[in-house]
């Protein structure tokens, strides 16, 4: 049986400090904790999935495990903490632009623990890239690539022409 | 490759689009020229041409011939 480490526990941002950055509420705030955290690089999130989730009794009744786009969205969520931790863009919405080379490498199931570690490739104006691979018990589970704006801020560099 | 190649080609990655479309290409006249394909050429042009543009060029950069304007300001000659 692995071992619980006493660092496994130890958190940067709590749920209250995650809902100050990002504007994702239940039941779609999927991401529990921050790790530990680089604004403007990288940061790393935890998702406790309990049988309580509204989507386990629906997928599957006989066979309750964690759907794609629920994954995806945790790994998003930890992935955009990486620059709404920062002043400039707390509380900020954002949209996906888009997703790339997602992979699924096992089934997450009640009472798993989502670990993911996320990365800033680039921030500029407005459209940040970057990737999340999500692990538990150090096994991979899932993976994703991403671009995601930030609407707010592409609203600054639009060209005033319009067709 | 001349800068005129440099800044087609970044148009033709950028928004999948044949040459012939090139000359009355403006903001919003394709699907793909919109606020993010936009940022996404700014930045193409910018790694091309080792520019930083400022946010006034970026926003009245609103159709290919324009483009070649603005980046004169840059000593980007587009011949």
């Amino acid at each position: 049986m692995p071992e619980t480490k006493d660092s496994d526990l130890n958190y940067v941002y709590d749920i209250n400090q995650i809902i100050e950055c990002q504007q994702n509420r239940y039941p779609v705030l999927l991401i529990d904790r921050i790790i530990s955290i680089k604004p403007g690089s990288e940061a790393v999130g935890l998702k406790c999935f309990t049988y309580n989730e509204w989507f386990f009794p629906a997928h599957f009744a006989d066979d309750p495990n964690v759907p794609g786009f629920v994954q995806v969205e945790s790994l998003v969520q930890t992935f955009i903490m990486t620059f709404l931790s920062l002043d400039k863009y707390k509380g900020m919405k954002t949209n996906f632009v888009s997703i790339n080379n997602i992979k699924f490498k096992r089934k997450i199931i009640p009472g798993d623990q989502l670990i993911i570690n996320a990365k800033l490739n680039s921030l500029r104006r407005g459209l940040a890239t970057g990737n999340a691979i999500g692990k538990i018990e150090g096994e991979t589970a899932c993976y994703a690539e991403f671009i995601v704006s930030i609407p707010e801020e592409l609203e600054k560099y639009k060209p005033k022409f319009k067709k | 490759m001349t800068n005129l190649n440099k800044y087609d080609e970044s148009f033709l990655k950028i928004f999948a689009i044949d040459n012939s479309q090139l000359s009355e290409l403006k903001y919003q006249s394709i699907e793909s020229w919109d606020s993010v394909g936009h940022m996404a050429l700014i930045a193409e042009l910018e790694d091309s041409f080792n520019i930083e543009m400022d946010i006034d060029d970026i926003i009245e950069f609103s159709d290919y011939h324009k483009g070649k304007e603005i980046l004169k300001k840059y000593e980007v000659e587009i011949n």
